[in-house]
């Protein structure tokens, strides 16, 4: 997977330049998008993450006018599972996580003022999770955490509608998976899938 | 269900009594615990083991499978296992940890691959912080708080499986249909198993999984049938003598009655109970199901009545534990169907 993320940079940094070069750089190259998310996790087991908050910013460089390069970052609250009991005790799990995006944005703009667009690229995660455990009065529990970082793709698709010529509103469907996660520290690794759905702010220029 | 006469009134009235004792009642139905002589002092230990001789249609599964059960009191008052402390049983090929709880804190069963050629199970208290959460969905070797083994760690018994269990009457095919709960049923059996004499430790138990529909509305849950011993006393065990009659009262109730005769079953008996009813319908079976849930009025609602007759024997527990009740048992099971006449003004 690493490789398969230098292979995929390299691509990125030896393409644009060259393609944007070959071609007339339109006059509004650029974007910033800033979005809030509404994030549902799924661990792969018997989890059962509530719905959780997120930002992304991201910046796309267009070195074709329907094609975009794309990178950013998304950062998520703590997220939580439902407490539950078994025969060790009471727990409940949470995962925090942050992701770098990296990966192209095609779009297609209308005559009217929308487009749409998708995005879709590697990410490279960093994952805490934290499990809190009580037992019994007896027996005192507290929290215990671990985190890794590791490789993983995105993949989303949305629509923008141009309230100035620069400045428009999006709302985005987001499907990211984290792979492996804790592979190497524990016999019991998983795939983290967080789709999401986002609304912000993009910004032309 | 007969019905000798009709009037839409009737009905209406019915439903309306129904409906209004449903109300009144409510859903859960008290009833005492069924574990025999907790000391009220002292370490207590309850474990018991089941093979249920279950029929050719049963699924194999079923066939093949122990249902186990344990827990641990202490001055009278279930102790939870906690912190990767668990029931582990053994046989001589195969273990198993004690994972499902039961109804209250302390109660815990797990179903555990057998053939006859097994006669011991080995119950003990085992530490096992890893394996007891790998249910869990996350890195449990990574992130696990243990707090170490608790005192329980290393405490043991011992049971062992008495004779299987043949029924001879009620009929199975065609099923006993019986209209009224006065009636009585005639439990027979083969005493002392077949091909063996009369047990001397070996006692007997009945036990009942009841499933009741007005048309209108459910009603499940389990009983433990009762006996009355020559003094008087009321026990849930009898002698292994191959005849036991039993009236209907003891599976079928009238929700309008404060103080039914029956006694439903509760505790490790009916973590037991539901564990092997599991088994035998391959987990499609409401995990609830003898929870007393008393939608439907029984005495009035057509009933099938599971019977589980089982053969128990003493098993033995560690000398650490101040008294206890171990043991090992066989069961198997006989249908009828209570179908109530209804009389319509």
């Amino acid at each position: 997977m690493f490789t398969l993320i230098k292979l995929f940079i390299l691509l990125l940094v030896v393409c644009i330049p060259v393609t944007a070069h070959a071609e007339d750089t339109p006059v509004k190259s650029m974007q910033l998008d800033v979005n809030l998310l509404l994030t549902r996790m799924n661990a792969g087991g018997n989890d059962e993450f509530k719905s959780g908050n997120a930002v992304a910013v991201q910046y796309s460089y267009y070195f074709k006018n329907w094609l975009a390069a794309d990178i950013g970052l998304i950062t998520t609250d703590k997220t939580l599972d439902e407490s539950r009991t078994d025969v060790v005790g009471d727990y409940r799990a949470s995962i925090q996580t942050s992701s770098i995006l990296l990966g192209l944005k095609p779009r297609y703009r209308f005559s009217a003022p929308y487009e749409v667009y998708g995005r879709l690229g590697l990410l490279y995660w960093r994952t805490e999770l934290e499990v809190e455990e009580y037992f019994s009065e007896a027996i005192p529990g507290g929290n215990i955490s671990a985190t890794d970082t590791g490789p993983g793709y995105y993949a989303s698709i949305g629509g923008a509608h141009y309230i100035t010529e620069n400045v428009m509103v999006q709302l985005e469907i987001r499907h990211m998976k984290q792979l492996d996660v804790f592979a190497g520290q524990s016999d019991f690794p998983f795939d983290l899938t967080i789709n999401a759905l986002s609304i912000g702010l993009g910004y032309r220029f | 269900m007969q019905i000798e006469a009709t009037s839409s009134g009737g009905i209406l009235c019915r439903t309306g009594a129904i409906v209004l004792t449903f109300l009144i009642v409510g859903c859960e139905v008290e009833s005492s615990d069924n574990l025999p002589d907790v000391s009220e002092s002292g370490l207590f230990m309850y474990a018991e083991a089941n093979l249920h001789d279950a029929e050719e249609t049963a699924p194999i599964a079923a066939a093949e499978t122990a249902q186990i059960a344990a827990a641990v009191f202490r001055d009278g008052q279930p102790v939870g296992l906690v912190g990767g402390d668990v029931f582990e049983a053994r046989t001589e090929t195969d273990r198993i940890l004690l994972k499902e709880s039961g109804s209250f804190v302390g109660s815990y069963a797990a179903s555990m691959p057998i053939d006859n050629s097994v006669q011991d199970v080995f119950l003990n208290v085992v530490h096992e912080p890893v394996e007891a959460r790998e249910d869990r969905w996350y890195p449990v070797d990574l992130l696990n708080i243990d707090p170490g083994p608790g005192e329980l760690v290393g405490k043991s018994a011992t049971v062992s499986f008495p004779p299987a269990v043949k029924i001879t009457g009620p009929a199975a095919d065609p099923v006993s249909v019986y209209a009224s709960i006065d009636e009585i049923i005639d439990l027979t059996w083969v005493a002392g198993g077949e091909g063996n004499t009369i047990g001397e430790d070996d006692t007997m138990r009945v036990l009942s999984a009841v499933n009741c529909t007005d048309g209108l509305a459910t009603s499940s849950y389990g009983t433990v049938v009762e006996f009355t011993n020559g003094d008087g006393t009321v026990v849930e065990f009898t002698d292994d003598d191959g005849l036991e009659a039993i009236s209907l009262d003891q599976f079928i109730y009238d929700l309008n009655d404060d103080r039914p005769v029956l006694r439903f079953i509760k505790d490790a008996a009916r973590v037991l109970l539901q564990e092997l009813l599991n088994d035998l319908s391959a987990g499609n079976i409401d995990p609830d199901f003898l929870a007393s849930q008393a939608e439907a009025n029984p005495v009035n609602s057509a009933c099938e009545i599971r019977l589980f007759l089982q053969r128990q024997r003493d098993g033995q527990f560690d000398a650490s534990f101040d008294s206890g009740r171990v043991v090992g048992s066989r069961s198997a099971e006989v249908v009828v169907n209570y179908v109530p006449v209804v009389q319509l003004n």
